[in-house]
């Protein structure tokens, strides 16, 4: 299913700086662009999207005069790392701006980038930041903090638990190779959906800027990224490369991500061996005799790292390196030791087991829960979709189209019949009684959005589905 | 807030280097709460979008961190794996009754040593799907409140992408699950019913080993799964475990050592 979510068409860089953990200034920074939309999101299920999508159309003319200034603020992001924290910054600051402005978008963006390095340089980051920083041209680094300076700053700092920089010390090294590759087909990405649409030439105010050359081609990427594998079954050591595929699926490089099989371990060892052992085989080595379509040294890199610390040092990759006491301490054991050893591990096991049990019928109940919901709504999509086209033929009065309403209908459906369907948790009785009443109350609050009551009117002489199901998203809450 | 507390305690129980692995959940409601769901200005569904568009970009870093972690624990248990395996084998070719230098009990002790090991290698592998599940319990809430909050249809959609992720797909590590208990059973001394029972009386788990932080997930899931007021077709049934008194009776104390 393609459904995506609303407005998940978003920045096509922001994806890959988010897979490597960086912050998503980037995203408010640079308009959404609604080329790679239409490319990757053909069909529009979500009114939502439609209308957002027109809206954007004519976003973009805004943009112009910031694209540049807004230009180094993505370069200054490229050059840290983020911690949660700094997208919490971010996110904290945008609901506070939301309510004075005029050019919203615009100054929003400029104000949230602003605030970032603001946090950065005090927050724990810096040093990560600081190492980027000197990695990358340090052109951008003073360009876009003069930049910042202008803006007026609003910092909640919330350093809170959250705050992974442990994390992004250990990213800054390893990770930077891919990152910077990632980076240059993100470019590519950008440089060209702005191409297209602006036709300008504040595209080239961007280039330099960017610094990093656009070598990297991303259509190839596109395709490889719209596709879902699950991870398969190995057969014998192929990579499964399952391609992320988050929403923001349209950012071009998606480097697909690697997940070792024990097939592909054992050909690993395999050619690790025939190279003359761990110590002395090397990456590159290893990667030819493998023969493994789309592994790439750095797979096999680190890969080859893990392995030797997991030789030479059994005991401490036993324990992960984490600090671990166990009940069972004492090595050197007699025969009544040993055996009450031998049942405190027992009784380990079956905790163990059991929770693994509990978490794999657990798994098993979600995905099978989300699978009904989908079904179902496609149900009534279909359904629904009948009695629209019916309504859409007699309604004039409609201001909105009648799209907005198929949405809170599908999704509602989906869980009112599975309210009816499952077991009875007190809720069915009222749902259709609530509806209406719901229907009212969150038409007022949504206001503009979803105009449901407006619809739904008219759509009461439609069958009989749509109407009782004609809840908003807005479940009551009946029980308590 | 019940899940989150329970997040909380389970990030407190859980091994430390994974403390920063799991979801934001706080953070992310209280996202959830500042998102008004009024609009103000003319321009309604734009300051929605927006909200969303932030929103969602958060998860998606969430998610990312999560795949991130998933991954490479993953490979360090494949690898692991495979050296436990190869250890075992090492130990029986070596000091077993038909290895080379076949020695009681070099063999007992190395076993020992194997079986200890062994357990926690599984422990720490159901620790991991344990962290999936928890993670994706969140989001799945989160995006709950989401869609409640703002009248939003972003659940559904949503959660389907995130069923695909390599952090949810945890079909390779319960294969290993399975694989391990295996070999534990045959590594393991068929046992005995009495000297079973003498062993098993109050043991108590010390410290911060991987059994205590397995009691505290099963625990723990026990304790979301205790049904709910908003109860809905989207929620899991509560958990019924067997057994519960096993789960009871290992206390999660701290001095005592098993004597």
């Amino acid at each position: 299913m393609e459904a995506r979510p609303a407005l998940s068409f978003q920045r096509p860089g922001a994806k890959q700086l988010s897979s490597m953990g960086m912050s998503g200034a980037l995203s408010s920074s640079l308009p959404v662009l609604p080329t790679p939309l239409e490319e990757t999101y053909p069909k529009l299920l979500d009114s939502q999207q439609v209308s957002m999508e027109r809206e954007l159309v004519t976003r973009p003319l805004n943009h112009a005069s910031q694209l540049s200034s807004n230009s180094s603020v993505v370069g200054h992001m490229f050059s840290s790392s983020s911690g949660f924290s700094t997208d919490l910054h971010y996110s904290s600051l945008s609901p506070h701006e939301k309510h004075s402005r005029q050019s919203p978008f615009i100054s929003q963006s400029s104000t949230n980038a602003a605030s970032l390095p603001v946090t950065h340089s005090s927050g724990s980051l810096q040093s990560t930041a600081s190492h980027y920083a000197k990695e990358n041209s340090a052109s951008w680094q003073t360009d876009s903090l003069s930049s910042f300076l202008d803006f007026p700053v609003n910092t909640p700092i919330e350093n809170s638990q959250v705050e992974s920089s442990s994390c992004n010390a250990a990213l800054a090294s390893e990770e930077f190779t891919k990152w910077a590759d990632q980076l240059i087909a993100d470019d590519d990405a950008l440089a060209s959906n702005w191409n297209e649409l602006l036709g300008d030439t504040s595209v080239t105010d961007l280039e330099p800027k960017m610094v990093f050359p656009v070598s990297k081609s991303s259509p190839n990427f596109q395709a490889h990224q719209s596709q879902v594998p699950l991870q398969l079954p190995a057969t014998s050591g192929e990579i499964h490369a399952v391609a992320n595929p988050t929403s923001l699926a349209n950012s071009a490089p998606a480097k697909p991500r690697m997940r070792w099989t024990p097939e592909l371990h054992e050909a690993f060892v395999e050619a690790v061996n025939l190279l003359g052992g761990s110590e002395r085989a090397t990456p590159k080595g290893v990667l030819k005799l493998m023969k493994v379509e789309g592994l790439t040294i750095y797979h096999v890199k680190s890969h080859l790292q893990k392995y030797r610390t997991a030789r030479y040092r059994p005991e401490s990759s036993e324990g992960s390196s984490e600090k671990k006491l166990t009940p069972i301490e004492e090595m050197s054991l007699d025969l009544k030791t040993g055996i009450e050893i031998t049942e405190a591990l027992r009784m380990q096991m079956e905790v163990q087991k059991r929770l693994h049990e509990q978490l794999e019928i657990q798994r098993n109940l979600q995905l099978r829960i989300e699978e009904q919901g989908r079904y179902l709504q496609k149900m009534f999509e279909k359904q629904c979709k009948s009695g629209v086209d019916k309504l859409k033929t007699s309604a004039t009065t409609l201001e909105n189209p009648s799209t907005p309403s198929l949405d809170t209908v599908q999704e509602s459906p989906a869980k009112s019949e599975l309210d009816a369907s499952q077991v009875d948790h007190g809720k069915t009785g009222t749902d259709p009684v609530n509806a209406n009443t719901a229907l009212e109350e969150s038409s007022q609050e949504l206001g503009g959005k979803h105009k449901v009551s407006e619809a739904n009117d008219p759509e009461n002489s439609e069958p009989d589905a749509c109407e009782s199901s004609s809840q908003p998203s807005k479940r009551p809450r009946t029980d308590e | 807030m019940k899940f989150g507390k329970r997040l909380k305690q389970q990030i407190q129980e859980t091994l430390p280097g994974w403390r920063d692995k799991f979801l934001s959940y706080k953070e992310l409601k209280k996202l959830v709460r500042s998102i008004s769901s009024a609009p103000t200005l003319l321009n309604g569904s734009f300051e929605y979008g927006r909200a969303e568009e932030e929103f969602v970009y958060l998860l998606n870093n969430e998610i990312e961190k999560f795949n991130a972690f998933f991954v490479e624990q993953e490979e360090d248990f494949v690898i692991r794996n495979k050296e436990l395996q190869q250890r075992i084998q090492r130990v029986i070719d070596k000091w077993g009754p038909n290895g080379n230098h076949p020695s009681e009990t070099d063999y007992k002790e190395e076993m020992a040593k194997i079986r200890k090991d062994i357990v926690d290698f599984h422990g720490e592998m159901v620790l991991l799907v344990n962290y999936s599940n928890v993670n994706y319990t969140g989001l799945a809430k989160i995006l709950k409140k989401y869609d409640k909050r703002t009248g939003g249809l972003l659940r559904l959609p949503f959660i389907q992408k995130v069923l695909q992720q390599p952090f949810f797909t945890t079909d390779l590590i319960s294969k290993l699950v399975k694989q391990c208990e295996s070999t534990i059973d045959a590594v393991f001394p068929v046992e005995d019913e009495e000297k079973t029972r003498e062993a098993r009386e109050a043991i108590i788990v010390a410290g911060e080993g991987i059994f205590r932080n397995t009691v505290a997930a099963l625990q723990s899931m026990q304790e979301i799964r205790r049904g709910s007021s908003t109860y809905g077709h989207f929620s899991l049934p509560p958990l019924n475990l067997p057994d519960s008194e096993l789960i009871q009776s290992v206390q999660l104390n701290s001095p005592i050592p098993i004597v």
